[in-house]
């Protein structure tokens, strides 16, 4: 188990090399937000399809003629699980565990998960986009909206951290 | 070439997946080798003990940003044809609180999520789940939402733009504002963090990194010119993008096709 974990300036010039690559080659960023969304639209439109394509939100996605799932952010997010796997796999850091702090049980930390989840992918849905596709893009674009989105994302999180102290600390 | 290549008719959808896999590929081998599968290291951000997610941000948007406005003054990319996200100011505020409130207490953000599922963390996959039912929610309620969810619509807003600057001396700006925060965080890192696990990296090699920044900075704040980046397309060639929610839903049946002569469409286009 190798924490040993590459220079963060090093990722980051990596990381946007990849990013000017994905805007040269397709003239948009990247992002994942999006794609867990398809996800649940699509397998919503198994159980409910009528309900599902009829949906003012989720409509948008089926209007193309395409599956919800034939689009661009979702063959990207898998490329991503693709990469990430690979990569913990050389330095051999794939191990089956809950990440949390000494002070938390395993049932509330996957608790909060869920919640912390439920909550990323509203905001995520309402600010279109998360981490990666609105501020890492955005920023990148000099769009305006996404430097005041990812200043309100550490915001948001700094004026919270210490409710969550125990979760982590 | 000049790019982008997908707008400008080098390929079409399905290859253009396959690019998605690629970046994607190399997406998640970055945040993997970084560290992000790892719920504590991300948090750690908010506790002053480790800024990795600041310092890999900035460093990203810094390159990415140097990058374009070099690739558009080389000819090498087309900026008024990279889709620019619109602004809408107040879903995207709140979007961006709640997001926050969201990371702090999950542990990840979406794409972060992605690497710790596959590198065995169960509350990775919880945290994926949890995303999913976050988006079957908003999409429910989204008839409630809507008015909020268009509110503050400015269009596509840059920086050079609201601050009425040269889009080279914004560059400029970023550049100094990330090296200030770099330095910013390395100081409360020394004072919080665990100084075993943080990253080690020779002052001098920083120092010049940070000249080389600024430099380059500079030579766009004085040789960018500003009519490059003013460029709008000569026909408005994509009209999907512009509305991508409301329009594109009335009219389901026949999409139209954009009047230009290139023979492939973009059906549709999203921020993330």
């Amino acid at each position: 188990m190798s924490k040993r974990y590459t220079n963060p300036y090093v990722i980051g010039v990596f990381l946007g090399l990849v990013l000017l690559f994905a805007f040269y080659t397709m003239g948009r960023g990247v992002g994942s937000s999006a794609s867990f969304s398809r996800i649940s639209a699509f397998g919503m439109a198994l159980v409910a399809p009528e309900h599902t394509q009829t949906n003012a939100y989720f409509s948008r996605y089926f209007g193309s003629g395409r599956s919800p799932l034939m689009a661009w952010l979702v063959f990207l997010s898998l490329g991503a699980g693709l990469g990430a796997l690979f990569s913990a796999f050389i330095s051999n850091r794939i191990k089956g565990e809950v990440v949390r702090g000494p002070a938390i049980g395993v049932s509330a930390r996957l608790w909060l998960a869920l919640g912390g989840g439920i909550l990323s992918g509203f905001a995520a849905r309402l600010a279109r986009g998360c981490t990666s596709g609105q501020a890492l893009t955005g920023a990148s674009e000099l769009a305006l909206g996404s430097w005041v989105f990812m200043f309100c994302i550490f915001g948001g999180a700094y004026a919270t951290a210490y409710f969550f102290r125990k979760e982590w600390l | 070439m000049m790019g982008p290549l997908y707008k400008l008719g080098w390929f079409d959808f399905a290859y253009s997946l396959q690019i998605a896999g690629l970046v994607g590929f190399l997406f998640g081998f970055v945040l993997e080798r970084a560290g992000f599968g790892d719920a504590r290291k991300l948090t750690a951000i908010f506790y002053l003990r480790d800024f990795a997610v600041l310092k890999v941000m900035f460093t990203a948007i810094v390159v990415c940003v140097l990058g374009l406005l070099y690739f558009s003054l080389f000819g090498w990319i087309d900026l008024s044809r990279v889709y620019i996200l619109p602004t809408y100011i107040w879903p995207q505020i709140a979007g961006g609180l709640i997001l926050g409130v969201g990371f702090v207490m999950g542990g990840y953000c979406p794409t972060t999520s992605i690497v710790a599922t596959v590198s065995g963390k169960l509350d990775g996959l919880i945290f994926i789940v949890g995303m999913g039912l976050g988006s079957i929610i908003f999409a429910e309620l989204f008839p409630l939402l809507r008015g909020f969810y268009e509110a503050g619509s400015m269009g596509t807003v840059r920086l050079p733009d609201f601050l009425n600057l040269r889009p080279g001396v914004v560059a400029l700006l970023v550049c100094f504002m990330a090296l200030c925060a770099f330095s910013a965080a390395e100081r409360v890192e020394l004072v919080f963090g665990n100084p075993d696990e943080l990253p080690k990296g020779s002052r001098k090699l920083k120092i010049s990194a940070s000249g080389v920044l600024i430099f380059l900075g500079l030579i766009l704040a004085v040789g960018y010119p500003k009519a490059l980046y003013e460029q709008k397309p000569v026909t408005a060639p994509f009209p999907s993008e512009e509305k991508e929610s409301i329009t594109l839903q009335q009219n389901v049946a026949p999409v139209e096709k954009p009047k230009t002569s290139h023979s492939f469409k973009i059906v549709e286009d999203e921020g993330c």
